[in-house]
């Protein structure tokens, strides 16, 4: 009987229906407790699920929330190698072009001064525990100014709503290219405002057929990443001790890929070139 | 109450009775909800694919049967599940009818023909395989169709205030051109989700590819085209100003050119 230890009013001499009274005069004198306990139970349970379940979701699948107390930082600068400093010739110099034509992409943004790269984002690629998401309460806002995305590179967090607009007084349409998250192709005309929520870590690009302009919307299931400023820096903080592989990624560069340690309340510097 | 009244009374409400029935049997949706499709990948199904469907389409689904080389539209890559021709969402997958109903009806102006030389059940079971090579359909479903609203009568009136969002309000001419051509000045670099080129419809061959009734044509551009530059005028048009789109747009078809 090793494997089969009944609880013990089951156990014991005495037929099916002694034992079974047995159940009912035990149920009968806790009742009382009982009902409190199991109201005590339900009301844990709502508790957790509202408020701890979605939170682990968001997180993506192989990301387990932990408290972090002596977290490190990471900064750091991306770089572009070569003549990338140089002044680029201006090829439509001295053409007639119609308006539509003028338009000014900032797909590769090189600061000339200290050669940074804008709009690279960076990530821990190989993260399983970590600090707790926020999902921002105000919705990051992708605008569209002269036919261009503004800003052209958002990294959020899984779970959050972007707010798409239309600035310009012209018809737009947004079309997002994704597999877990929904696609979608929407019209927009003037002033129109659609409020859309990215749930699953994936790349998504957006782009408006109309133009032949696009734009790139990350999604990541942790909270460790960042998107470089104009001057090409970063900074990415409370990480836990460790060693981590660190990802930046450039719609027109690439991706690089460098493994940084990680120790508590110190901060490492780091700098990615693309050659 | 005189019981002569009473009787009139009752046979008012059993005429209203009887009425509000043969409505609501005459409104029922016409889809092909008698036949059944499968929801699971059958042995039959996997035949039928092979046979008919794998030449162009691939024996995998990604639209690159030994045929395909020489078409344009490319057939349907099936792996992103993106479907043009729904009764859902922007975005959304398409439900069993939709996929049925473009089997059965095919897509005129492409190599799709109406594949009504199989049998139902045979359409049916293609459905299932169609599904299983995209990965879209493990993590999303399908949303439920849209409602289309109770269709206008086409009037002078209605078509002029179509004519008015085509030119003003959703400026289509920009791909469609003016009269409707496709030729607009943004038609020529239009690709597809797959890397392909592709052409704006020209209305004024009249042979819609989601079919020639006012409704599909209503649905065309409230649900989008999937996998195509087409987007969604859901959130930009009221009922009725989608049932003046359709009169207009159905209008610019050229009865004397379609011969050609």
């Amino acid at each position: 009987m090793g494997y089969f230890n009944f609880p013990f009013f089951l156990s014991g001499e005495g037929t099916v229906f002694v034992r079974l009274q047995r159940i009912i005069k035990l149920f009968g004198k806790r009742w009382g407790r009982m009902k409190l306990t199991l109201s005590l139970c339900i009301f844990a349970w709502v508790f957790y699920c509202t408020h701890f379940c979605s939170e682990e979701m968001l997180a993506g699948e192989h990301y387990a929330v932990v408290e972090v107390q002596e977290g490190g930082c990471i900064t750091g600068h991306v770089i572009r190698g070569g003549d990338a400093g140089m002044p680029s010739i201006d090829l439509y110099a001295g053409w007639e072009l119609p308006k539509t034509s003028q338009v000014i992409s900032e797909k590769l943004e090189v600061n000339k001064v200290n050669n940074g790269v804008k709009n690279a984002i960076i990530s821990i690629s190989n993260i399983e525990r970590g600090k707790k998401g926020v999902v921002p309460p105000i919705h990051p806002i992708i605008d569209q100014q002269k036919g261009v995305f503004v800003p052209r590179v958002t990294a959020i967090l899984a779970g959050t709503t972007v707010d798409l607009l239309n600035g310009d007084e012209e018809m737009h349409n947004i079309h997002t290219k994704s597999m877990r998250n929904q696609p979608f192709n929407l019209g927009m005309s003037y002033k129109q405002r659609i409020s859309k929520k990215f749930d699953h870590p994936e790349t998504v690009k957006l782009s408006c057929d109309i133009h032949q302009e696009y734009a790139w919307i990350v999604v990541f299931g942790h909270p460790y990443f960042d998107v470089t400023d104009r001057n090409g820096y970063f900074e990415i903080c409370d990480i836990p001790e460790g060693a981590y592989v660190f990802r930046v990624w450039h719609e027109e560069l690439g991706k690089r890929e460098k493994e940084v340690m990680i120790r508590a309340r110190k901060t490492e510097s780091t700098e990615f070139v693309y050659e | 109450m005189k019981p002569k009244g009473l009787f009139y009374t009752f046979g008012f409400l059993s005429a209203a009775v009887f009425s509000c029935a043969v409505l609501t049997v005459g409104m029922r949706p016409n889809t092909a909800s008698a036949i059944e499709i499968p929801k699971e990948v059958t042995e039959e199904g996997k035949n039928v694919y092979k046979k008919y469907c794998a030449p162009c389409h691939g024996e995998e689904g990604g639209g690159d049967g030994p045929l395909s080389r020489s078409m344009l539209p490319k057939p349907r890559n099936f792996t992103l599940g993106a479907y043009k021709f729904r009764t859902t969402p922007s975005g959304s997958l398409p439900t069993d009818e939709d996929i049925y109903k473009t089997i059965s009806y095919g897509v005129p102006n492409s190599t799709m023909i109406p594949w009504d030389i199989l049998t139902e059940a045979q359409r049916a079971s293609v459905v299932p395989v169609l599904k299983s090579f995209s990965e879209a359909f493990e993590y999303r479903e399908p949303e439920p169709s849209v409602d289309v609203g109770l269709p206008l009568r086409p009037t002078e009136r209605t078509i002029l205030a179509g004519k008015k969002i085509y030119e003003e309000k959703l400026e289509c001419w920009k791909c469609h051109g003016v009269e409707g051509r496709g030729d607009g000045p943004s038609a020529s670099e239009q690709e597809d989700d797959f890397g392909f080129p592709i052409k704006p419809f020209d209305f004024t061959t009249g042979k819609f590819k989601g079919g020639n009734s006012p409704t599909d044509v209503y649905l065309r551009f409230t649900t989008g085209l999937n996998g195509t530059p087409m987007p969604s005028f859901a959130k930009e048009l009221s009922d009725d100003e989608r049932w003046y789109l359709t009169h207009y747009v159905m209008s610019l078809v050229q009865p004397e050119e379609c011969g050609k």
